[in-house]
This record gives C-alpha cells, sequence and structure tokens, in this order.
C-alpha cells in the first residue's frame, strides 16, 4: 500500500542507473542535478568492503550537497511556520534535518540491486522543476519516483520527492500539523525527537 | 398459478433486497454531501494563505494545513481496531499461510482475486468513457481466464503487454464532479472517504454472486473471499506496517495524507 511509499522515497536516491556522460560545459539541468545524486550514490551503496559507518558518511555529505533541507523543513510545516520565532526555527530545521537524512541512511540495508532510470524532466513554472524518475525491480511493478527541484543562485536543489504520486513533504505536514494542531509544537519536537533516536539507535552509530 | 407464487415470494425478497441497497446508498449519499460541504468550508478556512514575510519565495504547499477531518473521533478509534486486528489476527495468520504457500503461489491467488474482480473495473471505465481500458479489461479477463488458468497467471500482462486498468465507482463519482467529502477509516477495508465508501456498496453490488446466490451464501463467501485476499496481500507485503510506522511521526496522518494524495493522483491519471 501507499504506506511503504514513505520509506520507499527514502530508498530511491540510494540506487543508480548507469553513469552516463553528462557534457561538462554544460549549463545545470535539474535532469543532471538528480542524475548526479543517483550516479554518485551507486558506487558507495555497492561497495561492500568500506565499513558501514564510513559509507554512511559519504551519503550524508552527498545528499547535503543536493538536498534543501531549510525550504523542505519549511514547507513540511505549512502555515505554522509563520508562527515560530527565528530560535524554534532554527531547532526545527536542525531536528526535521537529522531526523530525515536519518531515515534515509537507515535504508541502505534494504538495497538489493535495484536500478533507477532517470526518465526526463518537466518545467514546474519559473525556478521549479519536476525530474521522473523509476525504480525498477526484478519481478515487481516499477516505482514511480519524482524529484522536485527549485533553483537556488544558480543552483538545482531538491526540495520533495514524491514516490508513486504521494510526495513526501506533504506527508510530513499534514502529520505535523495534525500534532500541532492538538498538542501544539512542543510536543511535536518531543515525539520527532524520540522518533529520531530510535532511527539513530536503529543505525547503530 | 399455484406455481408462480413461491416464485413471486421470491422475487420481492430479492426487489426488497435491491431496495434497501439502494436506501443504503442514498443515506451515505445524503451524508456525503453534508460532509462535503462541512470539509470545502473547513478545508477554505485551514488554507487561507498567511501574509507572506518579506525576501522568502512562496514555495508549493507551505500554506497547507491538514485535511479536514469532522470524523476524527470514530476514525481513531477505527484505526487502533485496524491495527489491533492486523497485529493480533491478519499478521499471524498470514505467517502460517506463507509457510504453507509458497511466494509464487500467493502471487497466483493474488492474480486470481484481480481477474475475478474485473466487472467493477470493467464498468467504471466504461462509466467514465474509457472505452479502451474496458475493452482491455474484457481481454484480460478472457485471456487470463483461458491461457492464464482461471486468472491465477496473469499472461495478458506478462505475454502481451495489456496492463490492469484500475478503476472504481469512487473515481466515477469523482470524475463527474463529486468531492471526496470527509476523510473515513473503515473498520476492515481501511482508509477511504465518504465518496469512496459509497463508491465502495456500489461496486459491491456489482459482484454477480449476490444476485445469483441467497443472501447468507453470497455475504459469507464474499466475507470469506475478502479474509484471503488480505491475509494474501498481507503475506506479499509483510513489513508494510512497521516501514511506515518507523519513519511516520503521527502514523494516523501519514496514512489520512497517503490515501488522499492517491486517491488525488488516480483521479488526475484517469483525467489524463
Amino acid at each position: 500500500m501507499a504506506l511503504s511509499a514513505i520509506a520507499g522515497a527514502i530508498l530511491v536516491l540510494m540506487l543508480a542507473e548507469a553513469a552516463r556522460p553528462t557534457a561538462a560545459w554544460a549549463l545545470t539541468r535539474p535532469i543532471d542535478e538528480v542524475r548526479q545524486v543517483v550516479n554518485q550514490s551507486l558506487p558507495v551503496l555497492r561497495d561492500a568492503h568500506t565499513p558501514l559507518t564510513q559509507r554512511r558518511r559519504q551519503l550524508r555529505t552527498l545528499i547535503e550537497h543536493h538536498f534543501d533541507f531549510a525550504d523542505m523543513a519549511r514547507i513540511a510545516l505549512g502555515h505554522h511556520w509563520r508562527e515560530l520565532n527565528a530560535a524554534q526555527r532554527a531547532q526545527f530545521t536542525q531536528l526535521f534535518t537529522a531526523f530525515i537524512e536519518n531515515a534515509y541512511l537507515g535504508k541502505i540495508q534494504d538495497y538489493s540491486g535495484q536500478n533507477v532510470a532517470v526518465l526526463g524532466e518537466n518545467s514546474e513554472g519559473e525556478g521549479f522543476a519536476r525530474v521522473r524518475s523509476e525504480i525498477i525491480q526484478q519481478g515487481k511493478q516499477p516505482i514511480e519516483v519524482d524529484y522536485l527541484l527549485r533553483e537556488i543562485n544558480g543552483n538545482w536543489k531538491i526540495y520533495d520527492v514524491t514516490v508513486d504520486a504521494i510526495s513526501i513533504v506533504a506527508n510530513y505536514r499534514n502529520q505535523f500539523n495534525r500534532v500541532i494542531n492538538d498538542q501544539g509544537f512542543d510536543r511535536l519536537m518531543a515525539d520527532m525527537r524520540a522518533k529520531q533516536q530510535q532511527l539513530q539507535a536503529s543505525l547503530g552509530s | 398459478m399455484a406455481v408462480s407464487e413461491p416464485m413471486m415470494g421470491a422475487g420481492t425478497k430479492q426487489c426488497a433486497k435491491r431496495l434497501a441497497s439502494l436506501a443504503i446508498v442514498a443515506l451515505l449519499a445524503t451524508l456525503m454531501l453534508v460532509s462535503t460541504t462541512f470539509a470545502q468550508s473547513a478545508m477554505g478556512a485551514d488554507q487561507a494563505a498567511p501574509p507572506k514575510l518579506p525576501g522568502e519565495k512562496a514555495l508549493p504547499g507551505e500554506a497547507g494545513g491538514p485535511y479536514p477531518d469532522p470524523l476524527e473521533p470514530f476514525n481513531q478509534t477505527m484505526f487502533t481496531f485496524n491495527i489491533d486486528l492486523d497485529q493480533w489476527v491478519v499478521t499471524p495468520v498470514a505467517k502460517g499461510y506463507s509457510y504453507v504457500l509458497p511466494e509464487p503461489a500467493r502471487h497466483s491467488v493474488n492474480n486470481f482475486f484481480r481477474n475475478v474482480g474485473v466487472i467493477p473495473r470493467f464498468a467504471n471505465n466504461l462509466f467514465q468513457l474509457h472505452v479502451y481500458n474496458a475493452a482491455d479489461e474484457l481481454a484480460r479477463f478472457g485471456i487470463n481466464s483461458t491461457l492464464g488458468v482461471a486468472g491465477l497467471f496473469d499472461v495478458a500482462d506478462s505475454w502481451f503487454g495489456m496492463k490492469q486498468h484500475n478503476d472504481d465507482f469512487g473515481l466515477t463519482l469523482g470524475h463527474y464532479g463529486i468531492y471526496s467529502g470527509a476523510y473515513v477509516m473503515l473498520p476492515f477495508f481501511g482508509p477511504s472517504s465518504v465518496r469512496d465508501t459509497v463508491g465502495l456498496v456500489v461496486d459491491g453490488l456489482m459482484n454477480p454472486m449476490d444476485w445469483l446466490l441467497p443472501w447468507y451464501v453470497s455475504i459469507s463467501a464474499d466475507a470469506g473471499s475478502q479474509a484471503i485476499d488480505a491475509v494474501n496481500y498481507r503475506s506479499l507485503h509483510p513489513n508494510q506496517f512497521e516501514e511506515a510506522d518507523r519513519y511516520a511521526v503521527d502514523l494516523y496522518g501519514a496514512v489520512q495524507d497517503a490515501y488522499m494524495q492517491t486517491r488525488t493522483a488516480e483521479l488526475k491519471r484517469l483525467a489524463q
């Protein structure tokens, strides 16, 4: 069901397609950005010799470079973002970043030779783009994965991922909004911290 | 005359049954309209854009709030019920079942259920004037019921590349502009909306078994086959809940949003 999408979203970046040469002189396009993430993740995922902790560090650097966590945190909070002061925003962004990163890194164990085909890109208005891709797995339907990017100072950064048409950030936004509306921002922070510690513990590092 | 009287009696009963079904649909439809109005106004209030701060570029969805959920107390109860049912009944049964039946066989069971569910898919594709999809569904049923050994193998897809075209009456209503209405967590069936619950009932009425067999037989046969379908599905997706729960801060909200986003995407796909 759609539930596994949340987990699946995180898996996708770790999968890779066969390296495709991109012209060095070309301006960066959204699709190149996604191909880069995919192509750089592949060797790390397949590398069985390097210790797991080191591979996680490599992947962490990689995603920090390509993802725009500040924007992601802001949209994940929806209109409640406006009600927070600067300190709360910083706190939330930091915790959300750690949470998403750990969720993503936890998926290393799940990699079992899947491939990713980057299919194409669409403009979503000035400065916004969607790159379509598929996770190809043997004997099963491919999983549709779209990357949503925006241009910041000439660089394309990923601010959301959809898996089988479910936006991960929108999914978290619904969860976060519910908790804030019913129990307040502090409760959300407490719940996220607890979840984050669970994830951290399961990573074992 | 003497012979035809009991026949007439049976006919009247059938008729009463159909009327009762229609009454249920009408009731649900009313509920749907009421809750749709409610949900729409709640949605409007929630999604009013807040004042912009200088220097912040608008991002898609940043003004969004949670889905309106007027039935939340009921939904919460049913959500807990479904999770308990899954944890204490369906999962243990599915575990034993997977131990007995190897995975390829379970895929075949799944194929079988998808194959016999052709009527609502065919009808709703037709209702929405997706004539080629409806024709595909008919052809798939013919191919899989024969070459695919009573539907155990989806050879229409693997040999002829004909994909299944999922469709249901909830999507037909949506196609003709009916809003989803409030979110509903149904016991046994899982996440739904008022509109999609009406759809579920209407699709259920299309089951020919209900019309050919006495009601007590068809109801228990329905329940039995749905239970097998559920256990079989769970055996093919063993980590579904665990995975979702691992990454969710609020599992109820995660499931609700995943359902709503999926239905919106299905409608959009059908509109293309």
